[in-house]
């Protein structure tokens, strides 16, 4: 069974149809790359399966249909995500973060909160321990106790993917990780996107730009048009492809 | 979260128990135990004056404390505060008047109808936000104030409730000096559950939301139930503080709740910085201060006498001048002065802190 299948999916703003009729399946531990030209409808698939938008059509993790489900409800599953801005949150050090990302593992009440309790101390250091795994997983260490607003952008993308990575998800969705990444963070990047894939086995829907990099990395590619597929296989092929050349990749002029 | 950091040099941590510590260093540990030995010897030099003011302060500083965790920290903007206060000081005056109850009865009471009204007036922040959510807590004031009139005038206390002065066991709270440890001690209370709340998961949750709600709704925040916990755990805390100023004042009257309380209460916080819980009781400290502050400055102008009927005037237009400083000139607010000395005396003989990467 894979790990998310989404069929038919069709989102609509009023007379303005995003999306019309996108279906794809991700197995486990496959890096799924979602391509396109710019308001192709990308980042919209995302939200969909996230929880944030609305769309019509089954979109079933291990087989549940969770379209409908709220946000939160959805990521409690083990749906986490990235989002192209980075969006962390400011004030908190980088640790903080990653420690909200583990919001819905920690088990504590507020009422137990108000006094520390021994279970809440217990609970706090557990997770602290596990944000430090990720932190070590993602080199982050020289930043843990860093407030992210103090961070250049590049960091603040990595430790975005952190955060995600810190709900310990069943697949992970990422929303143009590259984008502002420079030469140096773009290789850190592919290297811990290939670790989680063999290490963790976490299925990863991957939007992205660079080409490059999609063809280097990922398993399959889905290619997306004016809210619909135009094509969908592995690398060789689907770059080949005339219509996603025509749709997208452009041919090179010399 | 910033003030968690470790202060003394040469300081490490060696456990991650370490770092949830409120008071890591020995340091630390003397200067709490400095500032408590001046906390508790204050009440035998100073004057009966002097201890209403510390005792106004007090209350003052959880009804500031509980906004903050609202505004400051959980994002949700309120000007039903004053409503609140009068909430908690009526539940306690009815409760006595007609019941007879004890302080250990009206004050937890107060506790149930301040989170429930919380839990009620929570409820238009699902859907507003910013200054449309302040204006529908707006009518939270307006109903209280209302009820609480309508309950005076049917009873006939027109004039306003009087209660008792509270008892606990054999102790007879009446006495400004014990007042001031009762006080005291309700706020360091307040101080240390809002400070137990905003270094586990609630606050974080809670920052989170602030900074971004449909981040925090994909992180698996369930954003509704944690924006109206805010409230109700915020408005229960501010509903004892009320019943606590009906208690110290010995007399409930709907006059004491007037709109300009709630925006007092907003004052403290933005004067004393929003998202610090310091600055929470700084701003209360400074707000509270600041009209007899206004009066003894006025005695030394020239013809100090015939300004005397001014004097409210003069504190409501100083209250809009130093409001309108501190947006414009420290928006950080006094916790910001605060901290700026503070990383002066850290640092010198240097000027900056290092740049990200290192330890802040």
């Amino acid at each position: 069974m894979a790990e998310l299948e989404i069929e038919k999916l069709t989102l609509r703003f009023g007379g303005l149809t995003v999306l019309s009729g996108v279906s794809f399946a991700v197995d486990k531990a496959e890096l799924f790359a979602l391509i396109g030209p710019n308001g192709a409808g990308k980042t919209s698939v995302l939200n969909c399966i996230s929880g944030l938008y609305p769309g019509e059509g089954a979109i079933r993790f291990r087989g549940q249909n969770i379209s409908g489900l709220s946000a939160h409800h959805i990521a409690r599953l083990g749906i986490a995500r990235t989002f192209q801005h980075g969006e962390l949150f400011p004030h908190m050090t980088v640790a903080e973060n990653l420690l909200t990302g583990r919001h819905a593992r920690i088990r504590t009440n507020p009422l137990k909160e108000m006094f520390f309790s021994r279970s809440v101390r217990r609970e706090e250091v557990t997770h602290r321990e596990a944000v430090e795994k990720i932190i070590d997983f993602i080199e982050l260490e020289r930043y843990r106790n860093v407030q992210v607003a103090n961070l250049p952008f590049g960091i603040q993308k990595i430790v975005g993917f952190a955060r995600a990575l810190a709900m310990e998800p069943a697949i992970l969705l990422l929303d143009e990780p590259s984008a502002g990444l420079n030469r140096d963070e773009r290789e850190d990047l592919a290297r811990f996107i290939l670790r989680i894939k063999h290490e963790l086995g976490i299925a990863m829907i991957w939007i992205e730009h660079d080409m490059q990099m999609v063809a280097d990395l990922s398993d399959r590619l889905h290619v997306l048009e004016y809210g619909r597929s135009v094509a969908e296989g592995s690398p060789d092929t689907v770059l080949k492809d005339p219509r996603v050349i025509s749709a997208y990749l452009g041919r090179a002029t010399i | 979260m910033s003030s968690r950091e470790p202060r003394a040099s040469g300081y490490f941590r060696s456990s991650y128990d370490q770092g949830l510590r409120l008071i890591e260093t020995r340091m630390q540990w003397t200067a709490l135990m400095l500032f408590l030995a001046a906390l508790g010897t204050f009440p035998f030099i100073a004057t009966s004056f002097q201890l209403d003011l510390a005792c106004q302060v007090f209350l003052a500083a959880i009804g500031s404390i509980a906004l903050m965790l609202l505004t400051g920290y959980a994002g949700q903007v309120s000007l039903g505060h004053a409503g609140l206060i009068a909430a908690g000081a009526f539940t306690a005056g009815i409760l006595f008047k007609e019941f007879g109850a004890a302080f250990w009865i009206t004050i937890p009471a107060a506790a149930v109808v301040g989170a429930l009204i919380g839990l009620i007036f929570g409820l238009p922040s699902l859907r507003l936000r910013g200054l449309y959510l302040a204006v529908s807590t707006l009518a939270l004031h307006f109903i209280v104030v209302y009820l609480g009139g309508e309950y005076e005038t049917k009873r006939g206390f027109s004039t306003g409730i009087m209660i008792d002065a509270p008892r606990i066991g054999d102790l007879l709270i009446r006495d400004r000096k014990i007042w001031y440890f009762v006080l005291l001690a309700f706020a360091a209370v307040s101080l240390l559950i809002s400070l137990n709340l905003l270094r586990s998961r609630t606050g974080r949750a809670w920052a989170a939301i602030r900074s971004h709600e449909t981040i925090a709704e994909a992180l698996g925040i369930g954003v509704p139930a944690h924006k109206l916990l805010a409230f109700v755990i915020s408005s229960s805390m501010t509903a004892v503080a009320g019943a606590l100023f009906a208690y110290y004042r010995g007399f409930v009257s709907v006059e004491a709740f007037s709109l300009f309380l709630s925006i007092q209460y907003v004052a403290m916080i933005i004067i004393g910085g929003m998202g610090s819980l310091l600055g929470a009781i700084l701003g209360a400290i400074f707000v509270t201060l600041l009209p007899y502050m206004i009066e003894y400055a006025v005695g030394f102008l020239p013809n100090a006498r015939s300004y005397a009927g001014m004097l409210a005037a003069f504190n409501y237009a100083a209250f809009g001048i130093v409001m309108i400083l501190f947006l414009v000139f420290e928006p950080q607010g006094l916790v910001g002065i605060w901290r700026r000395v503070q990383n002066y005396f850290l640092l010198w003989p240097f000027k900056q802190k290092p740049l990200g990467g290192s330890r802040k």
